[in-house]
């Protein structure tokens, strides 16, 4: 904090350089300590001073990350919800909102204004607390995965060793919140919708956590800030160039991850031509605008992992260059990945259930597994990461990509008839 | 396991070619009119032939109009307003007068010295009282030392284009409105007019003219500035 202090107060302060401070937890809390050690305790009575809790500058400090966080977050889906329409606009050649501000670019803002507004309708028959708990879990649970991953090397919440491990764990809880929300509303179609959707996050957090899984082998730490150290070397060092195993997987990781937050082709909890819209049917106001807040944030949070996990996180494409590295390269990247779902979004049909769960079971998890394996054997005959290694694995994914296209023609040519399922 | 490769592949492989697809689209031009906004004849762009004789707007050449109120009376749905001053006898807006246009586009008015009718294209015309003078810059400047009082110029034969004499006007519209929400495209106003100044818009603009007010939709035709209100007032501080 004070570190921040003196650069702006600095002749040399250059706008371009730091324009993302470097926010340093520790230094605030050191800083607010001393701010009481120093400032407060002296002017203080003694029988006071004596047993004031110096602690309590830590804690106000986290109080006021907090509500950085808290207060700086919901601006993310605010975005996304309006660059999802721009896109989805674009896809089927019209513009989209253009109405509310310039080019419409005020338009969920006045979405959540009137959100803000609505009647609050709680189902009389249904299970109230349950009904009024469920928003705020899966509201929880999405924006607590953001505390654990490292957004630039200095902005990251807390770096704990576990923190893979721990994103994991957070993103299960939402598929509690989901039943909750089904569950309470007494309404079959936010039952249906509640119990897919468990069926359909239980069944791909499988081959999601055994995609993680082979990045945990390679890089042997579940610290999201190891992950991305080890990806530190360029380009051909990130995890998904690392071996041809790694390639695999993050594809899986990525479709798993779509299938993970309820987006089409993956959205049956919330199909809107079959079951109303899902578990948040009888959602109205600013209940139903967490749901939809939440569902924004989760994907934004999907992407910032698998871009962590495989894309380098915050690293640069060359190193040592600042390329597509630091804060802007990591939300360029997961920016990109979201627009990846966008564009998945407007291309499929929604997948049956049987479909949904033929996807998953049997094709991805033995994949996963078949990664896993292949990724142990990789780390044998290849312990370090080396230059060699890093050749041969990107020579591997280039001639397999190659032959892949060069067999398309072949099979587009006998184009096999749609056979009954 | 053939068969479980081949149906990787062919998944994977129908899932890019519906992603070429849909990319296309993303950078294809957008079909959205901003409708109140912009028109299909102002984008130039899917405009279609109306047919001749189409009874759109009435629109009226407020110049050709002698103010009969013949369109006023016969209109079923009374949407024309008509409002005329006749001057009492020997009183006129102006004097009879002169415009000279100038081949650089300004305009003089003021009146000739000797016979206007005779005036051929060799000689030069001197302007004597001028009034107004809409113009340009130079022609200002030109006139500005020859003094307020005497408002004097002669311009040389190859300077003028042509010569316009204005008749002092006794008789002249207040209004000509027509309001549009109530008309019913009888056609019926354009077909007694006697100098056919009262005409239907067979374009575009005349079939589409959308208006978010419907005070908007009373378009008046009057055209004071033909008066040259301006010009008069100069006229009368002359005096």
């Amino acid at each position: 904090m004070s570190d921040f202090r003196a650069m702006l107060a600095s002749p040399h302060f250059n706008v371009s350089e730091s324009f993302f401070p470097n926010i340093n937890l520790q230094d605030g809390l050191n800083w607010a300590e001393e701010f009481i050690q120093n400032v407060v305790l002296p002017r203080l009575p003694e029988a006071v001073a004596s047993h004031f809790p110096v602690e309590l500058g830590t804690v106000l400090v986290m109080f006021a990350c907090a509500g950085i966080f808290v207060g700086v977050f919901p601006l993310l889906p605010l975005v996304l919800v309006l660059a999802e329409r721009k896109v989805s606009a674009r896809f089927q050649n019209r513009t989209g909102p253009m109405r509310v501000g310039p080019w419409g670019v005020l338009q969920t803002l006045a979405d959540g204004v009137k959100l803000l507004f609505k009647e609050d309708y709680i189902p009389p028959q249904g299970d109230r607390f349950l009904f009024l708990l469920a928003p705020y879990v899966i509201f929880a649970c999405s924006f607590a995965v953001f505390a654990a991953i490292p957004f630039s090397q200095s902005i990251l919440v807390s770096d704990f060793n576990i923190g893979i491990f721990y994103i994991m764990a957070i993103s299960s809880v939402i598929v509690m919140g989901v039943i909750m929300a089904g569950w309470s509303s007494n309404s079959k179609w936010s039952l249906l919708g509640s119990l897919r959707s468990a069926a359909q996050i239980v069944s791909y957090e499988i081959p999601l956590g055994l995609s993680i899984l082979t990045i945990v082998m390679l890089v042997e730490s579940l610290s999201m800030s190891e992950i991305v150290a080890s990806q530190s070397n360029g380009i051909f060092s990130w995890l998904i160039f690392r071996t041809p195993f790694t390639f695999i997987a993050f594809f899986i990781f990525f479709i798993s991850s779509i299938a993970e937050v309820n987006r089409t082709p993956f959205d049956l909890p919330e199909a809107e031509s079959e079951i109303v819209a899902g578990f948040h049917t009888e959602y109205s106001g600013m209940r139903f605008a967490l749901f939809f807040i939440a569902e924004y944030a989760n994907m934004f949070a999907v992407s910032a992992i698998a871009v962590t996990l495989f894309l380098g996180g915050w690293e640069g494409v060359l190193p040592g260059y600042d390329i597509l590295g630091g804060f802007p390269g990591f939300v360029i990247k997961s920016l990109g990945l979201v627009f990846l779902m966008m564009w998945l979004r407007w291309t499929l049909p929604r997948l049956r259930v049987d479909q949904l769960m033929n996807l998953c079971w049997k094709y991805f998890i033995p994949i996963a597994f078949f990664n896993i394996l292949g990724t142990g054997i990789w780390g044998l005959i290849f312990p370090e990461d080396t230059l060699i290694s890093t050749s041969i694995s990107c020579a591997i994914i280039y001639i397999g990509l190659i032959a892949a296209y060069k067999v398309a023609g072949r099979t587009l040519a006998q184009r096999p008839a749609p056979q009954p399922s | 396991m053939d068969k479980y490769i081949r149906n990787i592949y062919r998944g994977v492989y129908t899932v890019l070619v519906g992603m070429r697809v849909t990319i296309r689209q993303f950078f294809e031009p957008n079909v959205t009119h901003q409708y109140p906004y912009e028109h299909d004849y102002e984008k130039k762009r899917n405009v279609r032939e109306i047919p001749k004789g189409y009874r759109g707007q009435l629109y009226n050449r407020i110049e050709d109009c002698i103010g009969c109120k013949k369109c006023e009376m016969i209109c079923p749905v009374d949407c024309i307003t008509i409002t005329g001053t006749k001057l009492p006898r020997g009183e006129q807006l102006w004097d009879s007068m002169n415009v000279v246009h100038l081949k650089d586009g300004t305009e003089v008015i003021g009146i000739i010295e000797g016979d206007d009718k005779k005036i051929k294209s060799e000689d030069s015309i001197t302007l004597t009282n001028i009034t107004s003078r809409l113009g340009s810059q130079e022609v200002i400047d030109r006139l500005e030392p020859s003094g307020a009082e005497s408002r004097t110029a002669t311009f040389s034969g190859d300077e003028v284009s042509r010569v316009v004499t204005r008749n002092p006007v006794v008789f002249y519209l207040d209004q000509f409105d027509i309001d549009m929400s109530l008309c019913m495209y009888c056609g019926l106003c354009t077909e007694v007019c006697p100098t056919e100044c009262l005409v239907m818009k067979d374009s575009l603009e005349g079939i589409e003219y959308s208006k978010f007010d419907r005070s908007d939709l009373i378009f008046n035709f009057d055209k004071q500035e033909m008066y040259s209100k301006g010009g008069t007032e100069d006229v009368e501080a002359a005096d």
